[in-house]
């Protein structure tokens, strides 16, 4: 790396380690913060807590950073491909009695197809396109969800019972069954993804893409079917996240807005196109939010600021994020 | 670059030749701010233009065309002029100016197409004209041939010896050595970021350094390269 | 354009000026406001585009500024009692300030980055707007003391929209409008042309700030009570976009045309088929963007019915 990369590296870190220090600021400074052995059982976690949920960010923020590195475009809907993971989930334990894990198998491949037609209806023509046409496509995609899923199933909050007990992993840290049970599946889901990219002849297509796309046409790859492949996959790993929220949060047609801006500023904070910074992002992220939510008065809506605010220093620190290079 | 030093003369075109990747586009950059060099510097009338912004040098009278043309595409040929900065005068002598230089190099009837719809070689010329609106006295023009026809290159190159004539110093970096060897006084020969030689054409056409820069170190035993053409050096046969 | 040419648009500004500022007394409440609302979102799209259709530095949170304006606006008549013109002012110089201290930093981004800079910069302002609610009075909103104002705002709107469109005229049609595009076109041509990006992006940013700051003022005050999530609405960047996209970004009249008709549209449907009327809404966002990403004026450019280029 050249001499201004390192420094953007280093001016970033220290960014993030002062990003973590203010939560614990704030709550000296408003009285929420307590050092005994109880509270910092909380805090821990709290902190293991954010790692699980981090996870399935990481597994969604996924999603989002295969579709930006391979066609540049950005997916304003990808929040709402989580909900409607979620709603699909939802629908198969309500109505079909599915195991809302075991109903993956069916809501993953649908949620692939459905990620398959809209590139190949709406996003193929635009891929070599200024981005503010994607994005703005995308977005209308995503309000029309929004909108169709409230005439569907109402504004009204869903959630799943699941899994209810909870792990004692110490014995002061205790965290949700539901919660633990999802870290693991979106370790494992996104693990198979990146080995899948890593190692088959169709992930390395996929990569050789993201790289050069006139390249990879020159080697015989039909880029178009890419296209196809990845955007259903991004829709999937989306949905798979949505499944995985549906049994820890409640959710409605309008909580897909914020799973996509968390998705944007992980990506952002990893690095577009990365997938071990995808995964690295959502840790962090998820467990700054929850510092933030435990410490901070007022810590539900503070919570999305630490999103935007992560983001936006991000991008004028090093809009390349930890893993990727230094750009703009 | 690794540590190159050359004086371009003022009011006389000069060419910058040298193999691919051999540093003239860089050294182009350099000069124009859109690199800034580690060390050393950049002398244009006494002042060091080395760290200052493009613009800022633009300023100052220096102007670039592009190897590979940087034309506004979805702006019209017109446009294209006046979005050049710097000129300090009222609208209309700006237009005016435009529509001289449009015509100068026979764009006249596409100066209400984009930049986009125009051929290559038509692109080239808008790049030289546009380079043209602000009369610099400093001018690099980066392969000014490539693309052009027979025709217009010789327009160009009259009106390039016309603006030498004026007191214009001009810098081309060509690959066509018809055009560098028949046209500049002053050649200098880049090689892996180095100059190499620098000197009239004539010197230069007979230089070994340059001839190696460009084909390569002659082999020895035996192979005496066969080649033709005034200034081939000496065998190296007598190194066997 | 031509001397005539400008003077004959400068007449069809008067008589339009001149036509809307009767209509008023003709029209029934609800009208009129509609008329306003249109008109406000003229100015909102013709704002956007100069920077994002001139500079093609797409901003996706210019509804930060409108939000600013508002609560401004609010703020000073509700709490501290003044007069709600001159809020207006301060509301503009307001924006300009944010814009300028937001918009050197965040201008450095190239392309998807700044526009998702500027999204999370609107969101962001929408999250401070409702934590911060010893100023702001946070999710309760703010109320204005209770008046029948909708003539004179309606009248203020027009005033902002005849400006407006002075300025974006002035601005497309110069040669500073020539640059902005230079530098949407490639901007470190641009440079090499004598063209300070930096300063001229920033110029045209904090100028697109300053009108949806006032648009947002005149806004409150005529709906007389503001909350966060009303005024940092996501839609109305959206808006923004699509109005100055479908009419034809990059030109004037291109926004105009747009704002008229979405607006139009979407309270037509809004009132014919209430449920319905935003799957519409999201499905129209994406069959413009997808099929006419050039808008009406470059499709009618393409067609061959308009001039290209913006200065002949």
């Amino acid at each position: 790396m050249e001499r201004s990369e390192v420094r953007s590296l280093y001016l970033l870190a220290v960014f993030l380690a002062c990003a973590y220090t203010v939560p614990f600021l704030v709550g000296a400074w408003a009285g929420t913060v307590r050092f005994d052995e109880r509270w910092l059982g909380n805090l821990a976690t709290v902190v293991v807590a954010g790692v699980m949920q981090g996870g399935v960010y990481a597994m969604f923020a996924l999603g989002l950073t295969l579709i930006f590195g391979v066609m540049r475009i950005i997916n304003a809907a990808h929040g709402e491909m989580v909900m409607m993971g979620a709603y699909l989930t939802w629908v198969c334990f309500f109505y079909l009695g599915v195991d809302p894990l075991l109903s993956m198998v069916l809501t993953l491949p649908v949620a692939f197809l459905f990620g398959v037609a809209v590139q190949k209806l709406l996003l193929n023509a635009v891929v070599g396109q200024p981005e503010l046409t994607a994005l703005l496509i995308t977005f209308g995609l995503g309000l029309t969800m929004i909108y169709t899923a409230e005439l569907i199933f109402t504004t009204d909050f869903r959630a799943i019972p699941y899994a209810p007990g909870t792990v004692h992993l110490t014995r002061t840290i205790a965290v949700g069954q539901n919660k633990v049970i999802s870290f693991v599946l979106a370790v494992v889901i996104s693990t198979a993804v990146y080995l899948f990219l890593k190692l088959s002849r169709l992930g390395k297509a996929v990569r050789a893409t993201a790289l050069n796309a006139e390249v990879a046409m020159v080697c015989g790859v039909d880029v178009r079917r890419i296209y196809l492949i990845t955007t259903g996959f991004g829709a999937a790993l989306a949905a798979a996240g949505g499944a995985l929220v549906s049994i820890q949060f409640g959710f409605n047609p309008e909580t897909g807005v914020v799973y996509t801006l968390q998705a944007f500023a992980i990506i952002v904070l990893g690095g577009r196109g990365n997938y071990m910074g995808a995964l690295i992002g959502g840790l962090m992220l998820a467990v700054l939010e929850n510092l933030v939510s435990l410490m901070v008065p007022n810590g539900t809506a503070v919570v999305e600021l630490a999103a935007y605010g992560l983001m936006i220093f991000v991008l004028l620190i090093r809009p390349g994020g930890l893993m990727g290079v230094k750009e703009g | 670059m690794d540590g190159c030093s050359f004086a371009v003369p003022r009011g006389k075109i000069s060419g910058l030749i040298g193999p691919n990747g051999s540093g003239k586009t860089t050294t182009f950059n350099l000069l124009t701010g859109l690199a800034t060099p580690d060390s050393g510097e950049v002398i244009y009338r006494g002042e060091n233009l080395a760290g200052l912004k493009p613009y800022q040098i633009f300023r100052k009278g220096v102007t670039r065309t592009f190897q590979v043309t940087r034309i506004f595409r979805e702006m019209t040929v017109l446009e294209n002029m006046l979005s050049v900065t710097g000129l300090d005068v009222p609208d209309r002598v700006a237009r005016e100016r435009a529509a001289e230089l449009i015509a100068f190099v026979n764009l006249t009837h596409l100066r209400a197409e984009y930049g986009g719809r125009l051929s290559y070689g038509q692109q080239k010329l808008l790049e030289f004209a546009r380079a043209l609106m602000t009369d610099p006295d400093l001018i690099l023009l980066d392969e000014p041939a490539a693309g052009v026809n027979r025709t217009l290159l010789q327009h160009l190159l009259d009106h390039i010896h016309r603006l030498e004539e004026r007191g214009k110093t001009i810098l081309i970096v060509e690959h066509d050595m018809g055009v560098i060897m028949n046209h500049c006084e002053r050649i200098f020969v880049l090689d892996g970021g180095v100059k190499v030689a620098e000197g009239p054409p004539a010197e230069i056409q007979r230089d070994e350094r340059v001839l190696e820069a460009y084909f390569g170190r002659r082999r020895v035993a035996g192979r005496t390269g066969g080649r033709r053409g005034a200034g081939a050096p000496p065998s190296e046969a007598s190194e066997i | 354009m031509t001397r005539g040419e400008h003077l004959r648009n400068l007449a069809l500004l008067g008589t339009s000026a001149i036509a809307l500022a009767i209509l008023p007394h003709a029209l029934s409440v609800y009208l009129r406001s509609f008329a306003l609302f249109t008109m406000m979102y003229v100015v909102l799209a013709l704002a956007w585009n100069i920077v994002s259709g001139f500079t093609g530095y797409t901003s996706f949170g210019h509804v930060a500024f409108y939000g600013i304006g508002a609560y401004a606006s609010a703020i000073l008549t509700a709490d501290y009692g003044w007069h709600w013109l001159p809020t207006l002012g301060v509301g503009a110089v307001l924006a300009a300030a944010v814009g300028a201290v937001i918009g050197y930093p965040v201008l450095r981004l190239k392309g998807p980055y700044f526009a998702i800079a500027m999204l999370g910069t609107a969101e962001g302002t929408r999250v401070i707007a409702t934590v911060w609610d010893s100023l702001t009075h946070g999710g309760l909103g703010i109320s204005f003391p209770s008046a029948e104002n909708s003539l004179e705002t309606y009248d203020a709107m027009l005033t902002l929209m005849l400006v407006t469109i002075v300025v974006a005229y002035v601005v497309g049609h110069s040669r500073f409008g020539i640059r902005l595009n230079a530098i949407r076109e490639d901007e470190v041509a641009a440079e090499a042309l004598g063209i300070n990006a930096t300063l001229y992006k920033l110029a045209a940013f904090v100028l697109s700030a300053v009108f949806p700051a006032v648009a947002g003022g005149i806004q409150a005050y005529k709906v007389l009570y503001i909350d966060p999530p009303s005024v940092f609405f996501v839609q109305i960047t959206i808006a923004m976009a699509l109005m100055a996209m479908l009419g034809g970004k990059g030109t004037v009249i291109g926004p105009i045309l747009g704002a008229v008709l979405l607006y139009t549209a979407q309270e037509l449907t809004w009132v014919n088929f209430p449920t319905a009327h935003l799957i519409a809404y999201g499905l129209f966002i994406v069959l413009v963007a997808r099929f006419m990403p050039r808008g009406l004026v470059g499709f009618a450019i393409d067609r061959g019915w308009v001039r290209k280029g913006m200065v002949h």
